[in-house]
């Protein structure tokens, strides 16, 4: 059978995708691909939203941030570039998250 | 497409945060306790002691509450660095107005919690603070009938002893 894959936001290098199917996340990123479920996918946003660009430059080490991903086990090395694409990435991926949430609760949800 | 998002997260991104800086607070309040059951208990104060141990246990119960909601709702609780806390003292009654200060600071805090949820419209997290709501109100109350006795008491050898021989005693009635 086919899984089908729900794209749900772009940018330059990187994307987002959800599997109905497994209720997985798929973000590929500079050739990499890693899997999420839905509240590791929340917590890996939080922490790049929560990188403060301003204080990673001013840093000694500004231009790389280390990021542990405990469900997978693996670390990041994100540059200042690789963290703003992300930023851009999960920005736009949750609005359309939300607008889908909003979506369901107006109209799917309302019919049942 | 499913909506994944809804069936996972359950509370926004600004209530955790301000759950976990509650919880923070929470536990600095608890070793804060400690402190002064320390200082009471070397300054001969058993009493008064007992007093602040209990109230540094209740301090982390607020926070495990805290953070069992943020668990249960599969958000992000964070386990907190705690700073240092006052350990000296010049007398008494500074510990217990320091005290007070503290539970109003908490109550601040509190009520600021319900402004934000009634903002982001999250009615089941202003239902669970509503419990806090009353917790601090008898806080404060015990924090003011501590302070009150020293008015009362005085502040000599005797009063102090009469002090410390009531100090378990103040328990808050909820008007009863
Ligand atoms: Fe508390």
């Amino acid at each position: 059978m086919e899984i089908t894959k729900e794209h749900i936001y772009s940018t330059d290098n990187a994307s987002l995708h959800q599997c109905d199917e497994s209720e997985i996340y798929e973000l590929s990123f500079s050739g990499d691909t890693v899997y999420f479920r839905a509240c590791e996918l929340i917590t890996f946003k939080r922490k790049i939203q929560k990188i403060d660009l301003a204080t990673l430059l001013s840093s000694e080490t500004p231009d790389i941030e280390i990021i542990h991903m405990p469900h997978c086990d693996r670390l990041f090395a994100l540059t200042t570039h690789n963290i703003l694409e992300l930023k851009d990435l999960f920005a736009g991926a949750f609005t359309m998250l939300e607008l889908n949430s909003v979506i369901h609760k107006q109209l799917i949800r309302k019919v049942i | 497409m499913k909506d994944i998002l809804r069936r996972h997260s359950v509370l926004q991104d600004e209530v955790v945060d301000i759950i976990n800086k509650q919880i923070k607070m929470e536990a600095q309040s608890s070793a804060a306790y400690l402190a002064m059951a320390a200082w009471c208990d070397k300054a001969g104060y058993d009493n008064c002691a007992e007093h602040f141990f209990k109230q540094s246990d209740q301090e982390r119960e607020h926070q495990m509450k805290f953070f069992h909601y943020l668990v249960d709702m599969e958000c992000d609780a964070v386990s907190p660095s705690v700073g240092d806390s006052q350990h000296e003292f010049d007398k008494l009654r500074s510990v217990f107005e320091k005290q007070l200060e503290m539970e109003i600071a908490v109550t601040d805090s509190i009520h600021d919690m319900v402004r934000v949820v009634r903002k982001v419209g999250d009615i089941a997290t202003e239902e669970f603070l509503r419990w806090f709501v009353t917790e601090q109100i008898e806080e404060e109350y015990v924090a003011r009938r501590c302070l009150e006795l020293f008015d009362v008491l005085g502040e000599d050898k005797v009063g102090l002893g009469m002090v410390e021989e009531r100090i378990l005693d103040i328990e808050y009635d909820a008007g009863e």
